[in-house]
């Protein structure tokens, strides 16, 4: 069942199914079976015993950080929380009803909620789980953790602040809230909490002349486990109101000589103890509780044997017993002792000074100790509530004077115009204390928006103003020398201002400078001027200016090859051609005439006859070879080059040779046998042709 | 690859562009601006009173006292003239004071823009316009110092006539917008609101769930109204009133606040009309201990004559005969 938004459920209680502790589930299986000759017996079918052991654990000495959701008040603050209980809320919401507490009605939580202010009881950190516990009870299992707290507390205290055995299960409950709220999730899993609450109102507490002094409280979530009938079994007398704690100083007085004794630790009973708390014979100043050691000047430097006097029968019957120079600095240190204003019966001194021994008072009033789970402090200041505050404030535009005037002391009436304006004394420059108008920025009437904005001034004096009265009205004065302190209390702020300045005037500078520059490059389409990004305006003004007309600004682009320069059949070249290939031809002459003369030019051989017969045959196999060779060559390329030039993407031929129809295979041109036979003329002769038609 | 020459010329100052970081970029919310960031952010936080001394904000302790509440209008002129003063810092010679005053109004129009985005959230769109009449409070009680964290709240117009929606949501269109909440001592609370409210509403922290008591006229004495555990209603008398039954205590000595929770059964128990049968349970025991934050609200109570929300010490008209008719008449 999830709860609607805003919802949420308290339950009494949820039980655990099983509370912490060793558990031995026993299995046992009886096997019976029914045979020819009768019925077997018991042992013949023996089974043996099962025996599964489980340990239940949870927390016992120290609560998990994570179980912990919330406490309140809010750890280390400090409020007005006199009429709120103190709380925590845990995680689990099973936790507090996981272990069994011996002597308690079933489903009796183990946890309790102690609230205390300090010196009242006190809290032992890093203590040996065993010595958790008061001496003589044993919590039996193994400890969760080594070393935990203990709320170390005297059985008269546990009578008076703890609940009663009665009061145990009706101070924890669980609740169901909301998934989708946050606020009262506070990070919990399925949205069941447990709610452990405390018995007592954390009050402020009242000094002697009823004032209302901000205590620290301690709350501790203590384990009753194995101490439950410790507690109270029934409540003791009511009453319907409480008083407050009265934080009372008092003093013991020692002569010299006694304060002497008992630093050498000479018999107390023999001592001269005074106890004059509250008697009108003290002397020395009564002094806050932290300047002790220093109490009474007539006493001189050895006198520090002050220590706390309280007026209620039962701590006062402690000090007595322990008045010894260390304990009562001690006492001092901790600054604070709280008695009962109410039962401030006056005890005699003999009472208070009767030599108890420390362990007469422990048999009487032991000293109990109970593990602390989880311990926070706060600073109540008050019982007053938000609604009680809210509804008895004051309200009013500011100018309205309290219900209650205040008698002026040292200065003159309170001053207030129907405007705001306060009368203040003024010290004039010239040193004359004269009377001044004053109103700071928060007005008791609308401010005006309708009208004209304040000129700049530029120093305070400007805003200073005459009013008819003859008086100096100095608000807006006072505001600029405000403004102006304040700025200059702040490095940062100054030098802010200053580069600000400079800036501008780099700003300026650019302009002079460029200004006439720019109208002079006559950038097109572009308005510029000079801010500090001139550099990149101007870069976008050129490639713009580029990128619309790139051939004026830039010139054409360069070819992707560059050619190179063509061969001419004439000059040097051609000499050098002819001379290679052993013609004595002429070559600075017309290429027709050249050409003619080079068709009438006989080529030059080597004359057979002067060959000798070996080299005349060598020559002679060599040229009818290559002739067979090229002939067998042509015959079987050209009978298979159909099927070669139908072979996808192979370039018939050499590698670099252009994939023409046909190719060249070891050299000699193939013709496919299908080809078409192409009859088109040299280009040789083409341009022989040419030329010759054109001479 | 293909190569579009004057594509490629036209992209080259895009591509350019992009490459260059151009240093005049301000690296805030907005572009341009007459007044550096930082500058006008810390002259905003000047306008809306920060770290201006206390004295000079209320003049005289008288007009604040203890358990008070203050409201005020906030005065342009003043505020002006504290940034006048502090920009009056950066100038050293008359070129810069005619510098100044050449670019003052636009520093003010944009100090106006800036103030009223001063609270803004993150992520919400800037607010446009010229900053409008502000308001605000100054709380000086208990309740500051005591409750850490209160709410405050400002409405155009008042909810209450409105359904029970208890929580009205921080982008309503009526709530007004905190242009500063700051605790200026332990127990003193200012506000400024980004305009003139009809409705404030203060409320408790809501620190989850709390259990306790309402403090009674006497001192040390404490009152709860039961509950009927079934409907949760408070029980009230024939005549309506809420029947109202003190805690009890423990009497022993030095148990000062210990709640006999015995006699709160008994108490219970003796009310058939709570229902709690005969004995109580955990639950129900939380169930009449639940307290809820509180919302006090200020509101525009109608027919209220100035004269009761603001007392001068010294009127006008005697103002005036003393000044004009010397001598007295």
């Amino acid at each position: 069942m999830t709860m609607q938004p805003g919802h949420f459920q308290l339950y009494t209680k949820f039980s655990p199914a099983l509370t912490a502790g060793s558990y031995k589930f026993t299995t046992n299986q009886n096997l019976a079976a029914v045979g020819k000759d009768g019925a077997l017996g018991a042992s013949d079918l023996p089974v043996a015993r099962l025996d599964t052991h489980v340990t239940v654990t949870s927390p016992r000495y120290l609560l998990p950080p994570d179980q912990a959701l919330s406490t309140y008040p809010p750890a280390g603050t400090e409020g007005a929380y006199g009429s709120r209980l103190p709380q925590v809320v845990i995680k689990r919401r099973t936790l507090p009803w996981e272990r069994a507490v011996a002597g308690a009605p079933a489903d009796t939580p183990w946890l309790a909620l102690v609230v205390f202010a300090e010196g009242e009881a006190d809290v032992l950190t890093n203590v040996d789980v065993a010595q958790c516990v008061t001496s003589g009870v044993t919590l039996p299992g193994a400890p969760d953790v080594a070393k935990g707290s203990c709320l170390s507390i005297r059985k008269s205290m546990v009578d008076t602040i703890m609940p009663t055995q009665k009061d145990v299960p009706l101070l924890v409950h669980g609740r169901q809230v909301d998934l989708d709220d946050t606020e009262l999730m506070m990070g919990d899993d399925d949205g069941f909490l447990a709610v452990v609450i405390a018995n007592r109102l954390p009050l402020a507490v009242k000094d002697s002349d009823g004032k209302e002094v901000p205590v620290k409280y301690n709350a501790c979530l203590v384990n009753l486990e194995g101490q439950f009938d410790q507690l109270l079994p029934q409540a003791p007398p009511h009453r319907r109101f409480t008083d407050h704690l009265v934080l009372e100083t008092g003093y013991y007085q020692y002569t010299q000589a006694a304060y002497d004794q008992k630093v050498m630790g000479m018999s107390t009973s023999a001592t001269k103890v005074g106890l004059f708390a509250h008697d009108e014979s003290i002397d020395g100043p009564a002094a806050e509780p932290a300047d002790g050691p220093a109490a009474d000047p007539a006493e001189g430097p050895a006198g520090p044997g002050t220590g706390p006097a309280p007026r209620a029968a039962q701590v006062a019957t402690h000090y007595a017993a322990t008045v010894t120079p260390e304990t009562t600095t001690k006492a001092y240190t901790g600054s604070t002792s709280w008695v009962a204003g109410k039962a401030s019966s006056a005890i005699s001194k003999d009472v208070a000074i009767s030599a108890v021994g420390d362990s007469i008072i422990l048999a009487l009033d032991p000293v109990l100790r109970f593990p602390v789970l989880l311990r926070w402090s706060f600073t109540s200041v008050g019982d007053a509530t938000f609604e009680q505050l809210m509804k008895n404030v004051d309200s009013g535009l500011l100018g309205t004077r309290g219900v209650t005037p205040v008698e002026p002391v040292g200065r003159a009436a309170l001053e207030v115009t129907e405007t705001g304006h306060v009368g203040l004394d003024q010290r004039t420059r010239r040193g004359d204390l004269v009377r001044a108008w004053y109103r700071g920025p928060l007005l008791p009437h609308p401010a005006d928006l309708a009208g004209p904005r304040l000129p700049l001034a530029h120093t305070g004096d400007q805003l200073r103003a005459v009013i008819p009265d003859g008086r100096e009205d100095l608000s807006l004065a006072a505001a600029f020398e405000i403004g102006r302190l304040l700025a200059l209390s702040q490095p940062s702020m100054v030098a802010a201002l200053l580069e600000w300045r400079q800036r501008d005037y780099q700003v300026a500078r650019g302009h002079a400078i460029w200004d006439g520059i720019i109208a002079d490059l006559g950038i097109k389409g572009v308005a510029m001027n000079a801010a500090p990004s001139l550099g990149v305006m101007l870069t976008r003004a050129f490639a713009g200016a580029a990128a619309s007309a790139p051939g004026a600004v830039i010139g054409p682009p360069r070819e992707l090859v560059t050619p190179g320069a063509p061969m001419e059949l004439k000059g040097e070249g051609l000499a050098t051609v002819l001379q290679h290939f052993g013609l004595d031809v002429a070559a600075d002459v017309d290429l027709p005439v050249l050409l003619r003369t080079l068709r009438e030019t006989e080529v030059p051989r080597v004359p057979l006859v002067d060959l000798t017969r070996p080299a005349a045959n060598a020559a002679l196999t060599s040229a009818l070879r290559e002739s067979h060779e090229r002939i067998v060559s042509q015959f079987v390329a050209g009978a298979l080059s159909s099927q070669i030039m139908t072979r996808p993407g192979l370039p018939v031929g050499l590698p670099g040779t252009p994939g023409l129809p046909g190719g060249i295979i070891g050299g000699v041109p193939v013709l496919p046998h299908d080809a078409p036979q192409d009859e088109g003329a040299d280009p040789l002769d083409r341009a022989l042709h040419d030329r010759t038609e054109e001479s | 690859m293909k190569l579009d020459v004057p594509t490629m010329v036209l992209d080259l100052p895009l591509k350019l562009s992009e490459a260059i970081a151009i240093p005049t970029t301000v690296e805030d919310d907005d572009t341009d601006s007459a007044i550096p960031a930082a500058l006008r952010a810390w002259l905003v936080r000047l306008r809306l009173l920060e770290g201006v001394p206390f004295a000079n904000l209320v003049a005289d302790s008288e007009l604040l006292p203890p358990e008070s509440i203050r409201w005020f209008y906030l005065d342009r002129r003043w505020t002006d003239a504290l940034v006048m003063g502090a920009l009056s810092v950066g100038t050293v010679n008359s070129d810069d004071r005619t510098q100044l005053t050449a670019a003052y109004d636009a520093i003010r129009t944009e100090l106006d823009q800036e103030e009223r985005n001063a609270r803004r959230h993150p992520g919400q769109p800037r607010f446009g316009g010229t900053v409008d009449a502000v308001s605000g409070f100054i709380l000086r009680s208990q309740a500051v110092s005591g409750w850490p964290g209160l709410h405050v709240r400002a409405m155009t117009i008042d909810p209450v006539d409105e359904a029970d929606n208890r929580f009205v949501p921080e982008d309503d269109p009526n709530r007004m917008r905190l242009l500063r909440l700051e605790r200026l001592a332990p127990a003193v609370l200012f506000c400024l609101f980004d305009g003139i409210p009809s409705v404030v509403h203060v409320e408790e922290p809501r620190q989850g769930v709390q259990f306790g008591f309402d403090p009674g006229q006497v001192d040390g004495s404490f009152s709860y109204i039961p509950r009927d555990v079934n409907t949760f209603a408070d029980l009230e008398k024939p005549g309506g009133a809420p029947v109202r039954l003190d805690v009890p205590f423990r009497a022993t000595d030095g148990a000062t606040g210990v709640i006999d929770i015995q006699q709160v059964q008994k108490d219970l128990v003796a009310l058939p009309a709570t229902h709690v049968g005969a004995s109580l349970d955990a639950a129900e025991y939380a169930l009449q201990l639940l307290r809820f934050p509180y919302r006090q609200v200020f509101g525009d109570p109608r027919g209220v004559s100035i004269g009761t929300v603001f007392k001068a010490s010294v009127a006008y008209a005697k103002q005036v005969n003393d000044t004009f008719k010397l001598g007295g008449v």
